[in-house]
């Protein structure tokens, strides 16, 4: 991943180097070309071509700002609602991911959607203990949460 | 009670490298714009202050094996020796000069003494921010 991009750069540079043109512009075109070359020598390098990953990750910024809405529309209903109706809980989340970068992601991303917060990491770094708002299912959150983000963040960082 | 910080430590990692260079760039900023040594050095402090917190005291001093009173008294010794290399000059005490110079690098710059003298004061606010809070931090 890393040395791909470093790769695309360098190529970037080769590109100016060779038009002798020092403005963004041609970085950019250089850029892109890398990009193509990359693309078409792609099982020569070592590790999965790196634009999916950045594919990957615009996704999983789009899914986080869709759950973000959908879970404060849920919380606003769970407010005005007269009567509180809600059951709180806590429940462990056993988590595939293993880089500290994963957990710390996917906890952010847990505790800005409204409704669930991340409470503590055990120290094997394999389960999460999360507090949720209003809990009828734990099974059925825990698998809300795998198929959604933790799916997600494997995409970017596998 | 031990409990797992790994969530704190991870993002202290990565937004201490931002609050940095965000206070190199109010260091800059402030001849033109809102900013200066000062806050430059506050915000120096905010960020190793967020490591400390993140990790513990041995850690930190471990990343910084100064001691953070001798990085004051240098800012301060250099505060006062940029006033007094004006009366090299036969003008009075701290007058600071202004000039545009070229650098083989990055063209035309403006560049002014009273950079070194923010600098001195920058240093001072770290030494001393940084000192007050592991002496607090140390005494049980």
């Amino acid at each position: 991943m890393a040395f791909q991009i470093l790769l695309n750069i360098i190529i970037s540079f080769s590109w100016m180097f060779l038009k002798n043109e020092w403005t963004f512009a041609d970085f950019f075109v250089g850029y892109f070309w890398g990009l193509v070359i990359i693309f078409a020598m792609k099982n020569f390098l070592p590790g999965r071509f790196y634009f999916e990953r950045i594919i990957a990750a615009g996704k999983l910024l789009f899914l986080f700002l869709k759950e973000l809405l959908l879970a404060n529309v849920q919380v606003i209903r769970d407010i005005l609602r007269p009567r509180l109706d809600i059951e709180p809980g806590i429940f462990a989340m056993p988590t595939e991911l293993k880089s500290e970068w994963e957990i710390t992601l996917l906890s952010l991303l847990i505790t800005l959607t409204p409704g669930t917060l991340v409470m503590d990491v055990s120290d094997d770094k394999k389960v999460l203990y999360i507090h949720a708002m209003n809990i009828t299912d734990a099974d059925q959150a825990i698998s809300d949460i795998k198929n959604t983000f933790e799916k997600a963040i494997m995409e970017v960082t596998r | 009670m031990k409990v797992n910080d790994m969530i704190l430590q991870t993002v202290t990692t990565l937004l201490s490298f931002i609050i940095l260079i965000f206070s190199v760039y109010l260091f800059f900023a402030g001849h033109y714009t809102p900013g200066g040594g000062f806050i430059g050095g506050l915000m120096t402090s905010s960020a190793l202050v967020l490591i400390l917190l993140a990790f513990d005291l041995k850690t930190f001093k471990k990343i910084f094996p100064i001691n953070f009173l001798t990085v004051a008294a240098t800012g301060l010794l250099i505060s006062i020796l940029t006033g007094v290399a004006a009366l090299f000059f036969d003008v009075p005490y701290l007058t600071h000069t202004f000039d545009y110079v070229e650098l083989p690098i990055l063209g035309e710059t403006a560049l002014t003494s009273t950079l070194i003298f923010d600098l001195g004061v920058y240093l001072v606010v770290v030494g001393v921010a940084m000192t007050i809070i592991q002496t607090i931090g140390e005494s049980e």
